[in-house]
């Protein structure tokens, strides 16, 4: 046991040291900063050109128009379902008269969970988790590495919960800097507030209606709990399969281009290809729980949070046997 | 000097029986037996090619043998790995360290796999190699004989009874080759370890060397102490070691 505190006590200095980490916090800050800061300036714009309207006129304008739009042939079926979703939201939102496009701080936070999730959280503990293992083949220090009087499985267990560790640290971070940044433009506070979550399409037809029953109303912190701790567990996942990867490839660069190519191909397969529901079980698909925790329409039917998680936690676990197989077995010859 | 070694009941602390390799339909290391006895410095020849870093990387568990065995002071490599490793320091081919760290924050590193108080070694064997005052500095900015000397350091970190080097020569300059030289026979004479070198400079092992063996094609050939083979020194080692690998270079 004190040996393996040792072994994560190495790895986590050699995150720190090859400087990985600050490159995660780096990038953070500065999309976050570029996105409250867009955010803000549409705000104000909208305040000047119409500083009479209220929020009620506002939101039940664009109700109607998602409604117009919805009818349209040529929108795609996948539009469509986001946009009888959205309307469903919205009045449902005006018969409690709560403005469902209040902006505080927290409330940014929020919903960072969902949008940091399918592409940016997972890009950045790939920054990290692609030269957990490839990195000593690439610079020749697994030769020592596995000559110790340590098992290769303590040995990747320990970047395995490096991993963990590091992932979890850049949640944090995250979850901090989109508060502490939004925070400037938008205040700190309201925590507290009461916000509506569980909005359900009741199918996948034009005809069938939004499905109120699971609608709830609860405090902003609490939502706001959950969102992270799903936006987290696929981080783990996504960790999990960058660390397969960077067992399988001695490079950094091809695990991380790899991993890449993945995220960005998934997204896109999740966006187009809605009529091969194969892709429901394609990781990349299921990233967005915190999404599809608040009840947005999913890409494919059948999909729903748990079916998500367990997915997830499937290509997790295989990964990570993959991981300890191949690593345990093979032959280091150079 | 602090450091110490362990006596051990028998006088072999390796042996490798029958050792083979196999990649692919190609066979590497086809018949490779010998053993390592306590305080000896033990030379293993070969042409390019011959086959001794592929055994190398078996004897300390890199390369998983197609056939054959390792026991190191009593522990079966394939078996009692952890064991039979805190036995043995090895650097193979290069010595690769962490580059973005410093020589200390290596040692550091690589004392907490080994445990055991191997911490409080760092600096009796930075001095031992002749480090002491210079382990503060990156490994990045170090030269080969610096960084060489730094991976014999991290060799030793768990105490061991067998020390293996792969063409540690290689690469330092004539002073650097000396000191290296003078090390691994202190190493064996003063400190009772086995010390595995591997070379296929004749004239650099002839003079480090209690006894040696020859390896052609992945099998060994011949074994025995210099007298021994060279007849008393009636044969040059260099006419031996071409008359057994036939001149040529796999
Ligand atoms: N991973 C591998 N796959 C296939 N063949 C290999 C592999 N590693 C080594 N070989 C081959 O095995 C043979 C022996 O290689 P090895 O590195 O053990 O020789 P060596 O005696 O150390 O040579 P040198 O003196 O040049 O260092 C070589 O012909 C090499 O091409
Ligand atoms: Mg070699």
């Amino acid at each position: 046991m004190r040996v393996m505190a040792g072994l994560i006590e190495n790895e986590a200095l050699k995150i720190l040291r090859r400087k990985r980490f600050r490159i995660v916090l780096i990038v953070l800050a500065a999309i976050l900063s570029l996105v409250v800061f867009a955010q803000d300036r549409q705000r104000r714009n909208q305040r000047r050109d119409n500083p009479t309207l209220d929020w009620r006129a506002g939101v039940e304008k664009r109700a109607t128009e998602l409604e117009r739009r919805m009818n349209e042939r040529r929108v795609p079926e996948n539009f469509k379902r986001w946009m009888r979703y959205e309307s469903g939201r919205l009045r449902y939102h005006l018969s409690k008269n709560l403005n469902p496009n209040e902006i505080t701080g927290p409330i940014f936070t929020r919903a960072f969970a969902g949008v940091g999730s399918v592409l940016l959280i997972p890009l950045l503990v790939a920054v990290f988790g692609a030269d957990l293992v490839s990195s000593e083949f690439a610079e020749g220090t697994i030769t020592l590495l596995l000559t110790r009087p340590v098992s290769r499985w303590k040995v990747l267990l320990s970047k395995v919960v490096a991993m963990g560790l590091f992932t979890t640290l850049t949640l944090l971070a995250a979850f901090f800097l989109a508060w502490g940044i939004s925070g400037v433009a938008f205040g700190w506070s309201g925590w507290g507030a009461p916000i509506l979550t569980g909005f359900r399409l009741g199918g996948a037809s034009p005809a069938a209606g939004f499905d109120l029953s699971g609608v709830r109303m609860v405090a902003l912190w609490q939502d706001t709990f959950a969102a992270w701790g799903l936006a987290w567990f696929s981080a783990l996942a996504v960790g999990s399969i960058t660390l397969l990867l960077s067992v399988v490839f001695r490079s950094a660069a091809a695990a991380m281009g790899t991993m890449m190519a993945t995220l960005v191909g998934g997204t896109i397969l999740s966006r187009i290809a809605s009529d091969w529901d194969g892709a429901k079980w394609f990781f990349v698909t299921n990233l967005p729980l915190p999404d599809y925790y608040a009840g947005l329409p999913t890409p494919f039917e059948g999909m729903t949070l748990a079916f998500s998680v367990w997915v997830l936690f499937g290509w997790a676990l295989a990964a990570l046997a993959a991981a300890f197989v191949l690593f345990t077995r093979r032959d280091v010859t150079a | 000097m602090a450091y110490n070694c362990r006596v051990s009941a028998s006088e072999v602390v390796l042996s490798a029986e029958g050792l083979a390799k196999r990649y692919g339909d190609r066979e590497v290391v086809s018949d490779v037996s010998f053993a390592l006895h306590r305080g000896e410095v033990f030379g293993f020849l070969g042409p390019n090619g011959a086959g001794k870093t592929t055994t190398i990387r078996m004897l300390v568990g890199l390369v998983k043998p197609s056939r054959g065995r390792v026991v190191i002071d009593g522990h079966d490599l394939g078996t009692d790995f952890e064991a039979a490793m805190r036995r043995v320091g090895c650097i193979v081919e290069t010595p690769d360290l962490y580059k973005f760290l410093t020589g200390r924050e290596n040692l550091e590193h690589f004392a907490r796999m080994v445990g055991d108080g191997a911490a409080g070694r760092i600096d009796t064997l930075a001095a031992l190699v002749h480090m002491d005052g210079r382990l503060d500095g990156l490994v990045r900015t170090y030269s080969l004989g610096m960084r060489q000397r730094v991976g014999i350091a991290q060799a030793l970190l768990s105490d061991p009874a067998v020390l293996i080097l792969d063409e540690p020569t290689n690469g330092l300059d004539p002073a650097g080759i000396r000191e290296m030289r003078e090390l691994v026979r202190r190493l064996a004479g003063e400190h009772g370890l086995a010390v595995f070198v591997s070379s296929h400079l004749l004239s650099e092992v002839e003079k480090m060397v209690d006894r040696i063996a020859i390896v052609h094609r992945g099998r060994t050939l011949a074994a025995g102490t210099l007298a021994e083979l060279t007849d008393g020194g009636k044969r040059g080692l260099e006419d031996l070691f071409l008359e057994l690998t036939g001149g040529e270079t796999v």
